[in-house]
């Protein structure tokens, strides 16, 4: 059988991709002087010694694995929503602005986490709703259209807080005002992870991993993505499900935006997104946007990050090195991708 | 210059798309390729242009083993090849496609270029503007510019891959022209087509395929009927005719106007009736297309009326056309017609009504396996649309195409097709117009046109003829009117 | 579909063999926690540990404690903001500290403020010290109650008037630039201190108080953090070129000092005056006229030492120059190294400045009046530190803005 052969030969070049990113990445830190193996060896301590290490991986792979299901979407129908960074500091503007509406208010607790949740989605859809219209009726490239609507929201990020929601008499890098704890999800045991949060993230794969692979919208925005001309010609409204997408996406990054303001910081910071967005978006690429790899790849790039955290602390390194492996490992799967099909095809 | 091909074997995963072929071609000859899609006839010229390399064999050229591996080393080593698609730049202008791919400094030479496209156009009787947009340029045009770049790049040997495939018949006649001339200088011509006329005409001998075997060779003269049963094992006769109309409105014109930045084309009148087949004839560009996807709402006319069982949906969107029953069937198959990524299932799950928000899958399979079987698709219900040959290809899209649909509009239905597969789409789609259906097509093809048209509409210069009927018009008389001969004024 | 599982189990196979790998050679680290009576203590930096300024001063601060207390250990964090560490908190940072061992966390900086208190809260064995807050402040706004907080800041009040003082006693345009970082009650009253020494000055050199012009731009945050705030380099460039020739910085950055560099180098006559760190006019002593800095050592060294023999209690303490020598790097809180650009006779006036501080000249002593004219402090009226700490708006006189909008 020549398929299973290929699809051995293909794990071979996966394997290799990832020893070449593991080898780029050593050089460059042989380069910084630094022992390569020490410093892996500390980045997997520190994301996996210990229940609170892994806790913390988990928080942000909550945030994370949202942000890649939500991409997910858009890349099936073919748009590269680089507005996702903006959709997340949306969602959690949003998020905030009714959590605040109603935090003296004598609605219970629970209640205003989920409108706070509700409206984080909103937010986020709205954002992405804006890249879309950009795109579909303005003619406007997404990624354009995106990295200026990053822009302004990280201005209207900076505004809030140094502006309208400023703490009193004082603006602060360190954001608004927290919450109070009763408004904050509820923590396992003394880490930082709510299982609410869990639950959702896993819930937000889970749908999509089921609306890609199981359901007319589902095919239809992966027709649109990978033939817009011969999908309208099919009677698919194109304009219509390009906006659907982007929408959804909006929603899982607002989702996202609303975890990191009810289960992490309790507030708006300048920087909520933690650049989830972009992370997601190397998760996505390096899953070949397939929904069932991605939980497993968000993992993999959240324990780099806490893991990384090490690095300044026990070897002076700097913790960027996580990124450097995340973006060598994109760059090594998608480089022997392109090399596996001249091998195999030749065509 | 000679070309020698020993032993060439190619595998796609279980299918022998070229198995251990052996030929000679000596130097200004043009050589003849023929057999039906699939035959194996593009892989081995893909093979020896660089495109794809050969499991196994060896190819000689003058006489010297050489190893081709990319284009680049083909053409280094003097062999050009023309593509069933144009590969050119279209948004470049003629001068610029003509320079990118040529070797030499950074800063390319215009000057020169457009020196040397000019004494090749002389010599050739070609009129391109060194100037013009090539999407500007019609298909024929583009292949002309093609030949003087792979010319101009030092190409002796050049490999044609279906070529008369969507351009006129002048064209085609000075493309004849031009490949004598060039053999006669010595150039090695390889010209791959499933026409068996084009092949009879131009060809100094001829090689058939069949089913990745080269299965015999001919030399002038050649016998048609011993062509055909090499191609395809058997002999092969066309249906006869058989109008299924007795008029019934389904699709009115009324005072059409269209225009685009070419063209402009005034007061187009027609009724179409139920089961009547229309073919719209013309030289490529001369608004068949345009008018085509006026009548579908993909082109909004400027003025006139399009009516669709008695409903006037002049100005409404294309869902709203379909939602009449109304379907266009595009050309490009993998650029218009089909989702390239997508399986087979899938394109008929997209295309048959929804039942539900979630897609029973088992369904679907069966489904589609039912029309792979009434449809002959060479394919599984898992393959790939862009895995499937041509003619595959066609049927597929024939075969999504909703049995509710009755007005379908076609562009080229047999394109790039062998006999053998035309004949079998024309057989499905008259089994349509019995049930009910309407057809307006556009083809090039005067044998198709003529044969299975009820009536015709002509297009030139910017002018449509009366409608012709289809049964008391020679091959003659439609050829003089697609190029303007006898039009009305 | 398939395939790309395989890519995740390889990716895990990799993990595990690069986790076997490393785990055998059982490399001997140093972090492990301690069996000895070392006291490990952590410092969370909100810059970068070298970037001659704030953050730098604390760093050496906890170096001056690991040499001159005995058994004590500094484990740091730097760059603790959520810029450049996105996805993390202090206080998750801080706990990879204690799971470094550190029984005693410091917070640099005022933008800590929650994680300190919620760090503070959910560890009550933890001794959590806030630099610059007043969370531990009894009489203060936002006094939290945590028994194991305390909060310890520089009276830099001084220093900031030192530099106000050299600014004014050798500008020749007189107009004076002040690069600021975030508006917040203590960035409003060092650049309000800077401008009451640099009026004192102005005026005991002969000159009209009125003619002083004092501007302040805020840039945002302590250091640049490109695309979210002014670009410091800009800001101090603008005011070079509008007819400012001082700038005094009030950022953990010292862009002000080297773009001051390149403005002389091109001719221009301007000084700077850094902020933070000692050692900050290195970075272009011929146009630094000296640097108001912290010297946080002996403070920590005192904490820890308590700490090591029980004695520790928390509070809040805003410690001042050591008066009998500002400079005294083992008693003195707040110092003022002059640099090689202030000119001698100038030198000499700052000299007899700091003198007459040492002696009870206090500057914040009315009649003070805010900018927008309401009334600070009476006649004769001497500020309390509640009054201070809490600078509602910069002073009349200035310019720039007073609250963050």
């Amino acid at each position: 059988m020549p398929k299973t052969s290929s699809r051995w030969l293909g794990l071979l070049f996966q394997v290799g991709a990832v020893l070449l990113a593991l080898l780029f990445t050593s050089i460059i830190l042989l380069l910084v002087g630094a022992k390569p193996f020490q410093a892996y060896e500390r980045i997997i301590y520190g994301a996996f010694s210990d229940m609170g290490h892994i806790s913390d991986v988990l928080v942000v792979w909550v945030p994370l694995v949202l942000v890649s299901a939500g991409l997910l979407i858009t890349y099936s129908t073919g748009l590269w929503n680089i507005g996702i960074e903006g959709q997340i500091a949306l969602g959690a503007i949003f998020t905030v602005w009714a959590m605040r509406l109603l935090q003296d208010s004598s609605i219970p607790p629970v209640l205003i986490i989920l409108v706070g949740f509700l409206a984080g989605m909103l937010g986020g859809a709205l954002w992405a709703a804006l890249a879309g219209a950009l795109r579909v009726f303005g003619g406007v490239n997404e990624i354009f259209g995106g990295l200026g609507l990053n822009f302004v929201s990280t201005a209207l990020t900076i505004w809030l807080i140094f502006g309208p929601w400023k703490r009193p008499g004082v603006g602060s890098m360190s954001g608004t005002v927290p919450f109070d704890t009763s408004l904050w999800l509820p923590m396992v045991g003394g880490s930082r992870l709510s299982l609410w949060s869990l639950g959702l993230g896993i819930l937000g794969i889970v749908v999509v991993y089921f609306i890609l692979q199981g359901t007319y919208f589902g095919l239809r925005l992966k027709a649109v993505g990978k033939n817009p001309r011969a999908a309208f010609l099919m009677g698919i409204p194109t304009s219509s499900y390009m906006m659907l997408a982007f929408i959804l996406c909006g929603v899982f990054a607002g989702l996202a935006g609303a975890v990191q303001v009810t289960g992490v910081y309790h507030r708006l910071i300048p920087s909520i997104s933690s650049g989830y967005g972009f992370l997601g978006m190397l998760v996505a690429m390096l899953v070949n946007y397939q929904a069932i790899g991605a939980p497993f790849v968000a993992f993999l790039f959240a324990a780099l990050n806490i893991g990384s955290i090490q690095l300044p602390i026990d070897l002076k390194l700097d913790s960027t090195l996580s990124g450097v492996l995340q973006g060598a490992l994109v760059l090594f799967v998608l480089l022997m991708d392109g090399v596996r099909r001249r091998v195999l095809h030749k065509k | 210059m000679k070309v020698e091909l020993q032993q060439i074997d190619k595998h796609f995963g279980s299918v022998h798309a070229n198995d251990h072929i052996t030929m000679t071609i000596p130097a200004g000859t043009i050589q003849g390729i023929l057999g039906e899609n699939g035959a194996g006839k593009s892989t081995l010229m893909k093979i020896l242009s660089g495109f794809i390399q050969a499991d196994s064999g060896v190819i000689k050229l003058d006489g010297k083993k050489v190893v081709i591996h990319t284009p680049d080393q083909a053409i280094h080593h003097g062999i050009g090849m023309l593509h069933q698609d144009p590969l050119d730049f279209p948004p470049m202008r003629v001068v610029d496609n003509l320079v990118v791919g040529s070797p030499g400094g950074l800063v390319p030479n215009k000057k020169e270029a457009i020196a040397a496209l000019k004494k090749l156009q002389e010599r050739f009787g070609f009129q391109i503007d060194p100037d013009a947009y090539v999407e500007t340029l019609t298909v024929g045009e583009r292949q002309q510019l093609e030949i003087l770049r792979l010319l101009w790049l030092g190409a002796r040997v050049l490999i044609l891959d279906e070529p008369t495939t969507g351009i006129s018949a002048s064209q085609r006649l000075k493309l004849f022209d031009t490949l004598r001339k060039l053999a006669a200088d010595g150039m090695t011509v390889i010209f791959v087509s499933h026409k068996l006329e084009e092949v009879e005409v131009l060809c100094h001998r001829i090689a058939v395929f069949q089913r990745g075997r080269m299965v015999g060779e001919a030399k002038p003269p050649y016998v048609t009927t011993k062509l055909v049963e090499m191609m395809f094992g058997k002999a092969i006769t066309l249906d006869e005719r058989a109008p299924c109309a007795t008029c019934d409105p389904v699709l009115k014109v009324e005072h059409l106007e269209v225009e685009d930045t070419r063209l402009h084309i005034c007061d187009i009148n027609l009724e179409v009736c139920r089961g009547e087949v229309i073919g719209l004839a013309g030289m490529e560009g001369s608004g068949q297309r345009m008018f085509l996807r006026t009548l579908a709402g993909l082109t909004r006319p400027v003025g006139g009326k399009v009516i669709v069982h008695d409903k006037t949906l002049t100005g409404k969107t294309y869902a709203s056309f379909r939602k009449a029953g109304v379907t266009y069937v595009p050309a490009s198959r993998l650029e218009e017609g089909l989702i390239s990524g997508l399986s087979l299932t899938e394109h008929f799950i997209l295309a048959r009504e929804q039942k539900g928000f979630i897609i029973n899958r088992d369904a679907a399979v069966k489904e589609t396996e039912e029309n792979i079987d009434q449809f002959f698709i060479r394919g599984k219900p898992e393959t790939h649309v862009e895995a499937l040959s041509g003619g595959n290809q066609q049927r597929a899209l024939l075969a999504l195409q909703r049995q509710d649909v009755d007005v379908l509009l076609i562009e080229h239905p047999t394109r790039g097709l062998d006999i053998e597969s035309s004949i079998w789409i024309w057989s499905k789609l008259k089994a349509r117009c019995q049930l009910g259906a309407t057809i307006v097509f556009i083809s090039s093809d005067l044998e198709e046109l003529l044969h299975y048209s009820d009536r015709i509409l002509v297009f030139f210069g910017g002018k449509v003829s009366e409608p012709l009927d289809a049964g008391t018009t020679t091959v003659d008389q439609l050829g003089q009117l697609i190029g303007g001969l006898g039009m009305k004024s | 579909m398939q395939k790309r599982l395989w890519l995740i189990v390889s990716l895990l196979v990799i993990a595990t063999m690069a986790l076997t790998a490393c785990t055998t050679p059982a490399t001997p680290t140093a972090t492990e926690a301690p069996v000895d009576e070392t006291l490990t203590f952590g410092m969370l930096l909100v810059g970068p540990y070298n970037d001659h300024g704030y953050s730098e001063a604390h760093f050496v601060g906890g170096q001056y404690v690991e040499a001159n207390v005995p058994n004590t250990k500094m484990v740091y964090v730097d760059k603790v903001n959520s810029a450049d560490r996105p996805g993390t908190t202090p206080a998750q940072l801080a706990e990879e500290l204690v799971a470094k061992g550190a029984t005693v966390v410091i917070f640099n900086s005022d933008d800590m403020k929650d994680s300190a208190h919620e760090f503070a809260k959910a560890h009550p064995d933890i001794i959590t010290i806030h630099a610059s807050g007043d969370g531990a402040w009894k009489d203060g706004k936002d006094y939290q109650n945590i028994p194991n907080l305390s909060n310890v800041m520089g009276r830099m009040e001084y220093g900031k008037m030192m530099a106000g003082c050299a600014a004014a006693l050798t500008t020749k345009t007189g107009q004076i630039g002040y690069l600021g970082p975030l508006i917040n009650d203590e960035t409003r009253r060092l650049a309000s201190s800077a401008y009451l020494g640099a009026k004192y000055c102005w005026a005991k050199a002969g000159n009209d108080p009125a003619a002083l012009k004092f501007k302040v731009t805020w840039i945002g945050f302590w250091f640049n953090i490109p695309g979210v705030t002014s670009d410091p380099t800009q800001v101090a460039d603008d005011f070079y070129n509008s007819g400012f020739d001082v700038v005094i910085s009030g950022i953990d950055t010292t862009e002000g000092l080297i773009e001051a560099g390149k403005m002389k180098a091109a001719g221009k006559e301007v000084w700077a005056i850094p902020y933070d760190y000692e050692k900050a006019c290195q970075e272009g002593a011929d146009v630094c006229l000296g640097v108001p800095y912290f010297n946080w050592g002996p403070a920590y060294a005192k904490y820890i030492k308590a700490i090591q023999a029980g004695t520790f209690t928390t509070g809040w303490e805003w410690l001042g120059p050591d008066w009998t020598n500002i400079n005294n790097p083992d008693t003195s809180m707040v110092g003022f190294d002059k640099g090689a650009a202030l000119s001698a006779d100038a030198s000499t006036a700052l000299d007899s400045f700091i003198a007459e501080l040492a002696g009870g000249l206090n500057l914040w002593t009315g009649p003070i009046n805010l900018q927008d004219g309401t009334p600070l402090l009476a006649d004769g009226v001497v500020a309390s530190d509640l009054e201070v700490w809490y600078l509602p708006q910069l002073l009349e006189g200035m310019e720039g803005q007073s609250v963050s909008q």
